[in-house]
């Protein structure tokens, strides 16, 4: 036998309060691990939209740079926007590898909405591209192939009703290659709705990111039917080397234009990432708290055991037992006690991360599609080590309490 | 058997403070026990027995007097000394068994050599298992017992050590007449057999007849040789 075995035993003596226990330990570290999966979870799904924008650096209308972000990543409404000359004069800049003028328009589709899914409400994003800057920026963009898809392309030179939709949108609209889209557009400064048939002439595969919710079609198409001839919502720039220098040396040379502000994706990742900053805050608060919780009752439950066994632990140290020797017993009890509440517990965070990931998604709208809750290996052995050591700390005072007692008093007192 | 000397206490005194009366439950008390005889104390409830033999057993220190046991002083040791003056050397039984109740009758006779940091030899415990007559019970918790039967393992217990001196706080005082009986001579037979002292207290006079010498304790002096 080992004191681990013995320490074993001596937990089951007393199963329900045992399991109490272990479940306040499970129970914290379940929410302590689901809040540090949304933490990693939440930056490397922000991180993986922008990646997918394919540009470091976007120009666009002056304006809040929250709004910048959500808007990149959504779509979202309150579009502004900027003069089509801006692009002109930025892409002569030296320092300029890629760019691209987008402009981007709401339009309503037919159909409605049947789960909050972007691609089931009844509005389309509608993307007007410069093809050829448009596909060097994103060169992973594939046209999907096979039954119904064959023949897939870009917008031929001068066409007028071309589209070509992202994965989702087509799949949600039922389209294939050669079918009609019809989409009402409200042009700028008129009240009266039009509706347009557009031709699918191209599908793309799934890429993960927003562009599988959008419709694209030719920038200069997309200008005449919003009624916006020479205004864009963005430019997406990538620049031959970007760092923070780089940066502001670029932002600085285009401050001049007035109606323009530089973004830069860093910044916008900052700013989406300090949006959930005070949710998780708020989130970490309870997640202490209930380790708090948890790290009492560990101690409260071994003291219990411990004065229960007052008489048996004299017996012990009549048997040969020493103070430390004790004291190990002990602190090995509240060690398995928390390792058995602290394995459950992240395995379960583990198994409901896409249920924290939906429930997430439900309060924290923000138009990522990757999973907010990213469950690594090192994440749970990080919150198993933590029980562990918070685990060694509860014992201390239980451990030191039974190591103290005194055999002939214990013994008489077990009497 | 040789004579050596294993305890010898001199003028014991252990005094309990109760309130502001202090209680003399020891009041000089001399004492020696040699190896390989069973010496017997005697005595009405509250004489003293149990804090001698708590002396004896170093689970206590004595207030003044002089008190060596395996040839090392006891007196004058704090308690979480004490505990290595009666490792390996002392076994100890007590009145109301004191067996682990999530333990086998096994894992109950090894335990103190999980204290002791020595490995558990099966054969060992099988014999001291059959010494103790529970061969046939090695793997049953001592709820499923009878008090006879828990008696034996705890006699186990002290034994796996192969200790020198086997102490016993009324061993029998929990058991039936017949199965005290039966208890008496299996520590007489471990006496005999194994060379170990013997020291036990009781209220039972024919069992103190049958032990090699008998002191009889009253408001903690010695009375009677
Ligand atoms: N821890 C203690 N505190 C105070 N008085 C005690 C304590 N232990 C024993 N006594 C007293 O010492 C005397 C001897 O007790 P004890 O050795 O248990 O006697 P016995 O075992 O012969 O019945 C009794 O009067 C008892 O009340
Ligand atoms: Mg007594």
């Amino acid at each position: 036998m080992t004191y681990a075995t013995f320490a074993w035993r001596n937990l089951t003596r007393r199963p329900v309060r045992t399991t109490l226990t272990a479940g306040g330990v499970a129970l914290a570290v379940a929410v302590a691990v689901s809040l540090g999966g949304f933490n990693l979870g939440y930056r490397n799904a922000i991180s993986g939209s922008i990646e997918q924008l394919g540009f470091q650096v976007m120009v666009m209308a002056k304006g809040c740079p929250y709004e910048a972000a959500t808007l990149m990543l959504k779509g979202g409404t309150g579009l502004i926007y900027l003069p089509e000359d801006a692009h002109e004069q930025i892409r002569t800049d030296p320092d300029i590898a890629e760019i691209t003028p987008i402009f981007i328009g709401i339009a309503e589709k037919q159909g409605f909405a049947l789960d909050g899914s972007p691609a089931a409400s009844s509005f389309a994003i509608l993307t007007g591209v410069d093809t050829p800057s448009f596909l060097a920026m994103k060169p992973w963009l594939q046209l999907k192939t096979g039954r119904g898809y064959d023949g897939g392309r870009w917008f031929a030179p001068g066409a007028t009703n071309e589209i070509v939709m992202g994965y989702e949108v087509a799949e949600y609209e039922q389209r294939k290659v050669g079918d009609t889209f019809y989409a009402t557009i409200v042009p700028h400064g008129s009240v009266e709705p039009r509706q347009h048939a557009f031709t699918v002439v191209g599908v793309l595969e799934r890429t993960g990111s927003q562009d599988d919710g959008t419709v694209f079609l030719p920038l200069h198409v997309a200008q005449q039917l919003f009624a916006r001839d020479g205004e864009l919502t963005i430019i997406g720039i990538k620049l031959r080397e970007f760092n923070a220098i780089r940066m502001r040396e670029f932002e600085g040379r285009w401050l001049k234009i007035p109606e323009v502000q530089v973004v830069s994706l860093e910044q916008v990742k900052g700013a989406l990432v300090s949006l959930v900053g005070t949710a998780q805050t708020m989130v970490a608060a309870v997640a202490l708290i209930a380790i708090l919780v948890a790290v009492i009752g560990v101690v409260n439950s071994i003291l219990m055991s411990v004065h229960e066994r007052t008489g048996e632990i004299g017996v012990l140290k009549a048997v040969g037992a020493n103070r430390a020797q004790i004291f190990r017993l002990v602190w090995f009890e509240t060690l398995l006690i928390c390792l058995a509440g602290a394995i459950p517990g992240s395995l379960f965070a583990a198994g409901a991360a896409r249920l924290t990931d939906a429930a997430l998604r439900a309060v924290l709208n923000i138009g990522v599609s990757q999973s907010l809750v990213r469950i690594t290996p090192e994440l749970l052995g990080i919150a198993i080590l933590g029980a562990v050591i918070l685990g060694l700390f509860a014992g201390i005072w239980p451990a030191g309490r039974a190591a103290s007692l005194r055999p002939v008093a214990a013994i008489r007192s077990g009497e | 058997m040789n004579n050596q000397t294993l305890i010898t206490g001199r003028n014991l005194h252990r005094h309990y403070q109760r309130g502001s009366e202090t209680v003399r439950a020891l009041d000089g008390v001399d004492i020696d026990v040699r190896a390989g005889e069973s010496v017997c104390i005697l005595g009405p409830s509250g004489s003293g027995k149990t804090t001698l033999i708590n002396l004896l057993s170093a689970l206590d220190a004595p207030t003044s007097g002089e008190l060596i046991i395996g040839g090392r002083r006891v007196d004058g040791l704090a308690e979480h000394e004490l505990v290595n003056i009666r490792r390996g050397l002392l076994g100890y039984v007590f009145q109301q068994f004191h067996l682990i109740p999530t333990l086998t009758v096994a894992e109950n006779i090894a335990l103190p050599l999980l204290f002791l940091g020595r490995r558990v030899d099966p054969a060992d415990t099988q014999r001291v298992l059959e010494a103790v007559g529970l061969a046939d019970r090695a793997g049953h918790r001592p709820n499923e017992l009878s008090g006879g039967q828990m008696q034996r393992v705890a006699i186990g217990r002290a034994l796996m050590i192969k200790p020198r001196v086997l102490i016993a706080d009324e061993p029998t005082g929990n058991l039936d007449r017949a199965t005290g009986e039966a208890i008496f001579d299996l520590f007489q037979t471990t006496v005999s057999e194994q060379g170990v002292a013997l020291v036990l207290t009781t209220h039972n006079l024919a069992l103190a007849e049958r032990c090699d010498r008998t002191l009889t304790l009253a408001d903690g002096k010695i009375v009677a040789p």
